[in-house]
């Protein structure tokens, strides 16, 4: 036996020393170039800013804060002034397949069981509008017998224990300490697993920056003091934002003084926009 | 153990111990710190430019206009709403003046299934006839400002004052001629408001400013309840001396302050049937002129040529003065 | 200007942003190929751990079905990806209350376990080529080798156990490989037709009967290309397996759907219309009346009869073929089908394949063929034949 594969014993073992060698040098530059360029990369993880210090602007510390939004659907005239404004606020594609924000228009028929819907992307009031890019509501409804009808602003609802947080597999997506659940367009790999969990359409994904997006109540604009864009323009005060914290903001009055819903509640994600005015066909 | 296996158990070993170690050098600064993600990206979120300034922003240069904007009936709608996001303004030059109103106003305006009764709405062919908004009313103060007058006069000491007025705008309101108007049964308030206007002179008029300026204040109310009391019947038309379907078209324009056929809604605003075919024309040329003085009539009146203020005259003559409502 | 997104025509009712589809074929394709993969092992592990001694003949072809297929498995969605550059995220930082962040660590796990239980036993055959061969692929071979030409019988009885404890493994492996796809679906709340706890498990029965299958067939057709007769016990043993496994199947999809049917939550009127409407043929007759009843019926009625010869081969073959369609019928009536569906519960949209495009019919139908490339590559390689002179010893 010894014999028999001594020579290819030899050659081998010269074989694998030579390998082993190899393996060792590479191993040896990764590692080294990893000790040098990671060294920077390992400590600035752990290095964090002092405690106490501001975070994540020095003129906004967001422990202090925990935002809400409220919509009073019962003074929305569907006018779709905050969907323009947020899309040029926020750079969302212009196009009426994806929003950040959008509009429903809900309308009962008389002697009809089943209400009618629609919104920004139905062909009907792009038409109306004269292009994807403008938006409006057609006024199709004005020669039927309307028994009821009521216009339901939407937007992402900052879920408290929100699904699409669950289910990112890199951690793009997070929500903030205070209340606000925003992604990280660097990290997100554009896997749109966000997108198919959120129960209630929020999530798009933004096909030029191959990353999934979607409200951010504006965090650009709260954390210096102003207001999102959609509440900004509304001219009907029919979106409510503020702080929970501060019992006397907008949006703790508006909780306060009204009977306010969530939309499927059943989900258990505890969404953090609180409706006015709804009704039971509202999803 | 054979050879292979401890090579391969190494191998193994190498491959896990590095696959340990790497996500250490691989993470990216800043993650885990708050939790599962990259901390960094919130302060990076939070440092993009607003683009929308709002009102504040315009109010130091725009201040005048914006003084206006926010004592009147839109200072709930922004700036940046019809005039687009401020970003970059004035540096990269003047926003848009938006030209088609018709399209913008109705945007929230129009008259739709589903809007709160709270906001103010309307039908739109039937409002303006097509006629862009701005031509009536402010977009920064949108509200007509008709102020409606007060108008609680005495009518006996009106009837008494009136026989100074009886040589030209006979005896019961109704004009012998067909120059100077019918007074009967026209809206107090607008009579009030005008002879005001004659009196103090925002209004000027050869024979009407002396006469005015006789008159006190108590008389005034007093006229303009007496002949708002009269009846217009007896307003004999004359022959027609422009086109009646023509004038019923263009009428359409003045609907929504003067009504369909001439019966104003707003009592500020004065009845135009039955009303006399030549003092018609002849005030609308005035308007046109700007010898008679009304930003919104100035408007309004503008586009009109001399047929059609003398179709819209022969129409409004024809009219019957009683209400059908 | 021309859009950049395609976006979906619907009835009803359904939030804007759902008209566009985000999950395309390549996300039915996806499990389509980790189900054969997933199936083809079980066919190995069939062999080696349950010692169905009738099966040898496919053992090892098994084994590289199972690694070409697994070669393939990322690039649907690295295709699919926003960012693929950037697709280490989920595993160099895997958000552990993610299904998807298990990807990364299930896949290098079973490919690096296929290649080892192959390695081990093609060793001897290696070992064998190492020494005979003198050009390039000889170089090849003794890389493999790591150096040790040791064919003992010491040797060998580690090679066993460790065959063995590999197959043994690999069995939850290559379930948590697909099965975490089926959790990935059957967790979400957001979807009626994929939320149900049954979820994982159906797509692992049908992944096995598919695997399975798969094997049948290339089976069948190795050995008519190398013009040699096929082993009726092996392929009636394949029969078997998928004829059982079929029965499973059938009755997971089955209960599936009779829950939510029987539920009745919000949102079942549209579901029972989609059904009975759109996806009636895609569902009712492609998946389960042609692709599954039709062979269950055939394969009961020859195990019954006790068919045999050229009638098995053609019945087998047939019925293997038509499970293979109806697997993949499965996967794109949830994925493609759950998208079609409306989260409102009120609306339905249509999913339009095209033909061209990064995500479109032909890449679709180049990544489930492809794996078929590299197995023949492969068993030139490591010929996995049972009856060939050189085979490695199993």
């Amino acid at each position: 036996m010894k014999k028999e594969d001594s020579k290819p014993t030899l050659e081998a073992r010269r074989g694998f020393l030579a390998k082993l060698a190899g393996a060792a040098t590479c191993a040896g530059a990764a590692v080294g170039a990893a000790a040098l360029g990671g060294i920077p990369t390992v400590s600035a993880k752990t290095e964090a800013p002092p405690d106490g210090a501001s975070f994540p602007t020095k003129d906004y510390d967001w422990t202090k804060h925990q935002w809400g939004f409220g919509v009073d659907a019962t003074k929305c005239i569907g006018c779709l002034r905050c969907v323009e404004a947020c899309k040029t606020e926020n750079d969302v594609p212009r196009n009426a397949h994806q929003f950040r924000t959008w509009v429903e228009r809900y309308v009962h028929i008389e002697g009809e069981e089943e209400v009618h819907i629609d919104s920004q992307q139905d062909p009907v009031n792009i038409n109306a509008s004269g292009s994807e890019k403008e938006f409006r509501f057609a006024n199709r409804y004005k020669d039927a017998k309307v028994d009821k009808a009521f216009f339901v602003p939407k937007l992402c609802n900052h879920c408290t224990h929100p699904n699409c947080v669950q289910v990112c597999p890199t951690g793009a997506t997070y929500r903030t300490k205070d209340g606000v659940v925003l992604i990280d367009k660097t990290y997100c790999i554009g896997c749109r697993y966000c997108v198919q969990a959120c129960p209630y359409g929020a999530r798009y994904l933004d096909e030029e920056r191959g990353v999934a997006d979607k409200c951010t109540w504006c965090y650009h604009r709260i954390t210096k003091g102003l207001q999102p864009a959609c509440v900004e323009v509304c001219p009907v005060g029919a979106r409510v934002f503020g702080d929970q914290k501060d019992k006397q903001s907008p949006i703790s009055l508006f909780i306060r003084n009204n009977r306010v819903q969530v939309l499927r509640p059943d989900t258990g994600n505890a969404p953090n926009v609180f409706y006015v005015g709804i009704d039971k066909e509202v999803i | 153990m054979p050879k292979h296996i401890i090579r391969l158990l190494a191998l193994i070993l190498g491959v896990v111990v590095v696959a340990i170690i790497a996500p250490q050098f691989l993470t990216v600064d800043s993650f885990y710190r708050f939790g599962h993600y990259r901390a960094n990206s919130v302060p990076e979120i939070a440092a993009l430019e607003p683009v929308l300034q709002t009102p504040a922003y315009c109010k130091d240069c725009h201040t005048e206009r914006h003084a206006q904007w926010s004592a009147g009936s839109h200072k709930s709608v922004i700036c940046e709403v019809c005039h687009g996001a401020a970003l970059g303004h004035p540096q990269n030059g003047k926003l848009p003046i938006p030209k088609d109103t018709a399209k913008l106003c109705t945007l929230c305006h129009e008259a739709m299934t589903g809007r709160p009764r709270t906001q103010p709405q309307i039908q739109v062919a039937q409002h303006s006839g097509g006629q862009q908004c701005t031509v009536c009313h402010n977009p920064h103060s949108p509200k007509i400002a008709a102020a409606v007058a007060k108008v609680a006069g005495n009518a006996a000491a009106g009837k008494q004052k009136s026989a100074d007025c009886a040589a030209c705008h006979g005896e019961a309101g109704i004009s012998p001629n067909d120059t100077w108007p019918n007074l009967a049964g026209q809206n107090a308030a607008y009579l009030a408001r005008i002879l005001a206007a004659y009196k103090s002179g925002d209004q000027k008029d050869v024979a009407m400013t002396p006469l005015a300026q006789a008159l006190g204040n108590a008389d005034i109310q007093n006229l303009a309840t007496y002949y708002a009391g009269l009846s217009c019947k007896g307003a004999a038309g004359e022959k027609a001396a422009g086109n009646l379907a023509a004038g019923k078209v263009l009428a359409k324009n003045c609907a929504a302050c003067h009504g369909e056929t001439g019966i104003a809604s707003n009592p500020a605003w004065p009845k135009l049937a039955a009303q006399k075919q030549g003092y018609l024309a002849n005030a609308l040329k005035a308007f046109k002129a700007g010898l008679r003085k009304d930003p919104m009539m100035a408007g309004v009146s503008r586009g009109l040529s001399d047929t059609d203020i003398a179709d819209l005259a022969a129409f409004y003559a024809a009219q019957s003065c009683q209400s059908t409502k | 200007m021309e859009s950049i997104i395609n976006f979906a025509p619907y009835t009803g009712w359904v939030y804007p942003n759902e008209t566009v589809f985000e999950w395309s074929v390549l996300i039915a394709v996806y499990p389509y190929l980790t189900g054969l993969v997933a199936g083809a092992f079980t066919v190995s592990s069939l062999y080696q751990v349950f010692g169905f001694e009738r099966l040898k003949p496919v053992a090892h072809m098994a084994l590289l079905t199972s690694l070409s297929f697994m070669i393939f498995v990322p690039t649907p969605l690295l295709l699919h990806l926003g960012h693929p550059e950037r697709a280490f995220n989920s595993t160099i930082t895997p958000h552990l209350t993610s299904a998807m962040a298990m990807f990364g660590f299930f896949a290098s796990f079973y490919v690096a376990l296929l290649i080892l239980e192959g390695w081990f036993a093609y060793r001897p055959f290696i070992v064998q080529q190492a020494q005979k061969r003198t050009d390039l692929l000889g170089r090849f071979y003794r890389l493999l080798t790591l150096g040790s030409y040791d064919v003992s019988e010491h040797a060998m009885r580690y090679d066993r156990k460790w065959i063995f404890a590999l197959a043994v493994i690999g069995i939850p492996a290559a379930h948590g490989l697909h099965g975490y796809v089926g959790f990935m679906y059957g967790s979400l709340k957001s979807r009626e037709w994929w939320s149900s706890d049954l979820m994982p498990v159906i797509f692992l029965f049908s992944a096995i009967i598919s695997g399975v299958s798969l094997l049948a067939v290339l089976y069948v057709v190795s050995c008519k290309l190398r013009k040699i007769p096929v082993d009726l016990a092996c392929l009636k043993g394949l029969a078997y397996t998928i004829w059982a496994f079929i029965m499973v199947a059938l009755v997971l999809e089955g209960l599936e759907f009779a829950n939510i049917v029987y539920k009745g939550r919000e949102g079942v009127d549209m579901i029972m219309q989609y059904v009975t409407g759109p996806l009636l043929i895609p569902y009712f007759i492609l998946q389960f009346a042609v692709g599954a009843i039709t062979p269950f019926l055939w394969l009961s009625y020859m195990i019954w009869r006790g068919t045999t010869g050229r009638a098995l081969v053609i019945g087998v073959t047939v019925c293997a073929c038509l499970v293979l369609f109806s697997v993949f019928m499965m996967r794109w009536n949830v994925v493609i089908g759950g998208q079609e569906i409306s989260k409102t519960g009120k609306g339905l949209l249509s999913y339009h394949l095209p033909l061209f495009g990064k995500e479109g019919a032909l890449v679709a139908i180049l990544l489930t063929v492809a794996p078929l490339g590299l197995l023949y590559v492969l068993t030139r390689l490591f010929p996995p034949w049972a009856d060939a002179a050189t085979h490695a010893h199993s």
